[in-house]
């Protein structure tokens, strides 16, 4: 290697710009496409989460009308959600990897990355800036105007203004290069769509023709919305577990103006001002009552021999067990400075514990779904390791090792559903029904299952006739909540579907107006691409597809003899009457007869008949 | 008895008799419509009852010599969805059979499917209407002749026979059909038609179109007091009607001349006791008709050029073999001895030993042998 190469780090900011392609910005068309996608789905689970029926007006509107395609859009996306309060909004909509989502449930996006992707890609392409309305607490309205220095991966604030109002939620507009005539059906389908899987939100577009959509909200409450929950341990890595020690054990607490207030608060000593010894007189005395970050604080005090005034003044930099040192910055005297710790002292036990972090079992019952204590030993028999193991003490190559025991094991139970917020049948059946009005129509939650961890139930629907005006089999792919409209032909639902046999279940499929909706949710869908177009076929959830769509063939196939008898009977009571009135006809003729036979009584009586028989023979709906 | 009555008498009663079997057919049909009409009225279903036609309700009545039809019937009803169709296409053709006969009017099979068109009754092609034409046939027991209804003409007639015709526009016309020597067609206006006179003493039926020519050429008609009809393979039922008539009601017997194979000995067999196509009907038969040759034994007697039997003919000659009709006598004998020497001659093989041969050698021969069987 030259030593003349040379090395640059470059921020994540550009890192996205340099490979924006896999982001989904890689054309215009695909870009105008991808950012609509993430500002409404941002908006979507921003209302979700904060359990707001969610309105969305989305407006896209060409800078110069008259120019051909591809040229400038102003793409503006306002929702009523809970807002961003002002002095995230800069972080949130000026940096990339400034996410909200790290958490393990599900939600539309993971990190909240698409939307600064899409202000990034339309930054580069205009060298506009982003308008960000927020109000977040109902009182004041921030606008603001914004570019991404992409180098320092900051955010540069142009304009910054303040208007009282009560109407709460967040207003993202971006200028962009796009190209409607070729994205424009898309999107329709995307809005569309997403109304169909989301029926409790009230979604309208204005599209740069002059055209309005508007999906009004079809029910009036929200799905039970999903809880936070820790991983299960088949679906870490090694990344993941560090990420997790250092989150938990090695928290030697943020000491900022929160942090001291909760400690005041906890010793009760929260108004006037305390000496060291006053501090350290009370907290002996309270020591026990006290939770453990505000216990790591106090130890903290006590080597540092710090009162409030002085623990605003300095950042913890290490703890430094193996010399028993304690190091850290003092901002009045702009210097590094070491405290020494006493290691009888059962302060310096707190702190060492919580370098240390916790007992493997303890961490692995504490930080992982589906572990408890017993389920913990056994795996540590399993995986050979000592249980009493300080994890802060483990060493990489043991890290490794802990990562793949996990994964072989095969001991625990799988994972918790909990974290997962399917539409549930009500509300799948009652959208199907308002979009399609469809004359038979079913809808199917599996039970919770798992792969590789990661939890996930599939939802499906099924309709059939009415206003349906496809034909063949037309299916409508969602993945948490997020409709899929590239890529169908790699996707394992439309693997699942064009493997069934449909003349089973009596429907021709080329010609049939079929239906199929169908929901995956998980924490993390297995996407083929970054693009979240398709959904890999794995076996677990291919099975899964597969019995849903069973289960509502056969219901399909129970309306479908229904109707065909109905059919029958109706072509039956066509022949009588094309026929009777011939045989009587003839038979007057041949008998010699004048006047034709009273015949017509029968005729109406079978017609009557089968007029009764086939009212039963309609609209059957999942029960 | 026949014998004894004299000519005319038979003539007179076999008149009377053809006037009732149409005032019969008349009859027939209009009691089958009154009952449609009845049932209607009642607020009930009408339905046909059909005997079945299938292979299994197909048994040799050995006493009539030919085969008949069991006792199985199957009904067709108009209640019947499936069925409703085809029984207002039945009922149809018995009101269009009932039209035809009143007026006299025959028609093809072919006709019959056209025609439905006329009303709304649609059959899909001609053999749905041809199946429903052999339908009414078995319902009434009837040939389709006798409503006429009649197949396309390819058999003739030649010979010292005088006939009266009775169809529409040529009733009392007579005609002697040894004035033209092409022969006469066997179609309509000859199967309804009096037969008045004739001196001949023997009907010769012949298989193939070019012997017939022949056998008019050597004035056969005159050397042989005969009458000559050309059955054109297979003999079609209007012919076999008229095979049967020249028979009963001219006293005249009935000898079949057909190619020396297992398919012209069964030309024969179906003139002699019919066909197990037409087991419903009755009266189709010339159960004293000879079969006088070409014989398999003839062909080493007189030395006859051959060639070597197919596959599938040897294949039939097993299949008759199961036939109760070619158990015994003339019959087994001479299908034993084709399926022995696999081999068959042609009519026309006589040829080798002059045009003339066949008039004037081998029939000869045979027919005096065939007064001896």
């Amino acid at each position: 290697m030259s030593s003349n190469e040379q090395f640059n780090q470059i921020s994540p900011s550009e890192f996205f710009y340099r490979n924006r392609d896999l982001a989904g910005f890689s054309n215009p068309t695909r870009s105008l496409y991808t950012a609509v996608r993430e500002f409404v789905e941002n908006s979507l689970d921003a209302c979700d989460h904060s359990g707001i029926l969610p309105n969305i007006h989305m407006t896209i509107k060409a800078v110069d009308p008259e120019k051909p395609d591809p040229k400038q859009y102003i793409l503006t996306v306002k929702d009523n959600g809970p807002g961003i309060p002002s002095k995230h909004v800069p972080l949130a909509f000026g940096t990339v990897l400034y996410g909200s989502k790290f958490g393990l449930k599900q939600a539309r996006g993971m990190f909240g990355l698409g939307a600064t992707m899409a202000i990034l890609y339309g930054q580069i392409t205009t060298n506009k800036s982003v308008k960000v309305k927020s109000n977040a607490d109902g009182k004041t309205r921030f606008d603001f105007e914004m570019l991404l220095d992409i180098q320092k991966n900051k955010p540069v604030i142009l304009k910054k203004q303040e208007t009282p109002s009560s109407e709460k939620g967040l207003s993202v507009s971006i200028c962009l290069d796009g190209d409607y005539s070729k994205a424009g059906t898309k999107i329709r389908d995307y809005v569309y769509q997403t109304s169909l899987i989301t029926p409790y939100a009230t979604i309208s577009f204005d599209d740069p023709k002059g055209e309005k959509f508007h999906h009004k909200a079809i029910i009036r409450s929200m799905p039970p919305a999903p809880t936070i929950i820790a991983p299960h341990p088949y679906g870490i890595d090694v990344e993941t577990i560090r990420r997790m020690l250092v989150d938990t054990h090695y928290q030697i607490p943020n000491v900022d103006d929160k942090m001291i207030e909760k400690v005041r608060k906890e010793l009760g000593m929260s108004k006037k001002k305390f000496t060291y010894d006053e501090i350290m007189k009370k907290t002996e005395k309270k020591w026990k009552s006290l939770t453990r970050p505000v216990r790591v604080v106090l130890s903290l005090m006590s080597f540092l021999e710090a009162d409030f005034e002085k623990l605003q003044r300095i950042r913890i930099e290490d703890v430094d067990l193996r010399n028993n040192k304690l190091v850290y910055w003092d901002y009045s005297t702009s210097q590094t400075l070491v405290a020494e710790m006493d290691v009888e002292s059962h302060y310096y036990k707190q702190l060492a514990n919580t370098v240390q972090g916790e007992s493997l079992t303890h961490f692995l019952s504490k930080r992982f779904q589906r572990v408890g204590p017993t389920a913990a030993l056994e795996f540590c028999k399993f995986a050979k390791f000592k249980p009493e193991t300080r994890v802060g003490n483990m060493t990489d190559q043991e890290l490794v090792k802990l990562s793949d025991a996990l994964q072989t094991y095969d001991g625990f139970r799988s994972p918790d559903p909990t974290c997962l917020a399917p539409l549930g049948d009500g509300p799948l059946e009652k959208g199907i029904e308002r979009r399609f009005e469809p004359d038979f129509m079913a809808v199917v939650q599996r039970t919770a299952s798992a792969y590789s961890g990661f939890p996930f139930v599939i939802e499906m629907g099924i309709a059939y006739g009415g206003k349906i005006e496809t034909r063949g089999t037309t299916v409508y792919r969602f993945a948490n909540r997020i409709p899929l409209l590239y890529d169908e032909g790699s996707d394992v639902v439309l693997k699942v579907v064009k493997d069934t046999d449909w003349n089973r279940y009596k429907v021709k499929n080329d010609s049939a107006p079929l239906i199929i909706v169908s929901h995956i949710c998980s924490t993390r869908v297995p996407y083929k691409t970054v693009g979240k177009e398709n959904v890999a076929d794995r076996p677990e959830i291919e099975k899964e597809l597969r019995l849903a769509l069973q289960f509502l063939s056969r219901k399909l196939s129970g309306y479908m003899s229904n109707k065909g008898q109905a059919e029958m009977a109706k072509k039956r009571a066509n022949l009588y009457s094309k026929y009777l009135p011939l045989v009587a006809q003839f038979c007057t003729e041949l008998s010699g007869n004048k006047k034709e036979p009273n015949y017509k009584e029968m005729i109406k009586e079978e017609t009557a008949l089968i007029n009764s028989e086939g009212s039963q023979g309609e609209v059957k709906k999942n029960g | 008895m026949a014998k004894k009555q004299t000519k005319k008498e038979i003539k007179k009663q076999t008149k009377k008799d053809k006037i009732d079997k149409s005032k019969n057919l008349i009859g027939l049909l209009k009691k089958h419509g009154a009952q449609v009409y009845e049932d209607l009225e009642n607020g009930e279903f009408p339905k046909f009852s059909i005997p079945n036609r299938s292979i299994s309700n197909i048994i040799y009545d050995k006493k009539l010599r030919q085969y008949v039809l069991g006792t199985n019937t199957s009904l067709r009803s108009s209640r019947n969805s499936s069925q409703l169709r085809s029984f207002t296409q039945l009922l149809w053709l018995a009101f269009f059979a009932n039209k035809l006969t009143h007026e006299k009017k025959s028609s093809t099979l072919r006709d019959v499917y056209y025609s439905s068109q006329a009303f709304a009754v649609d059959f899909e092609d001609q053999g749905e209407s041809d199946n429903i034409i052999v339908d009414l046939e078995a319902v009434l027991s009837q040939p389709r002749e006798d409503f006429y209804v009649f197949p396309e003409e390819r058999s003739s007639i030649f010979g010292d026979l005088t006939i009266e015709y009775t169809i529409p526009g040529y009733e009392g016309k007579t005609q002697n059909l040894s004035s033209h020597p092409d022969g006469y067609a066997i179609g309509p206006s000859m199967t309804s038609a009096e037969l008045v006179d004739t001196s001949a003493e023997l009907v010769i039926a012949i298989e193939k179109g070019g012997l017939f020519t022949r056998f008019v050429e050597e004035q056969v008609d005159k050397k042989f007091k005969s009458i000559i009809i050309n059955t054109g393979g297979q003999a079609p039922r209007s012919t076999r009607t008229l095979l049967k008539r020249l028979h009963d009601e001219m006293g005249l017997p009935v000898v079949i001349l057909t190619d020396g194979d297992v398919y012209g000995e069964h030309i024969a067999m179906v003139i002699k006791s019919g066909s197990a196509n037409a087991a419903h009907l009755k009266g189709l038969t010339v159960p004293d008709a000879k079969w006088m040759g070409v014989w398999a034994t003839d062909i080493d007697k007189f030395k006859l050029p051959t060639i070597p039997m197919t596959e599938s003919d040897i294949k039939r000659c097993y299949d008759l073999l199961k036939d109760p009709r070619y158990q015994e006598g003339l019959w087994k004998r001479e299908l034993e001895v084709f399926i022995k020497i696999k081999r068959k001659a042609e009519l026309e093989a006589f040829s080798k030993y002059g045009l003339n041969n066949i008039t004037e050698k081998y029939l000869p021969k045979k027919l005096e042998e065939s007064k001896s069987f």
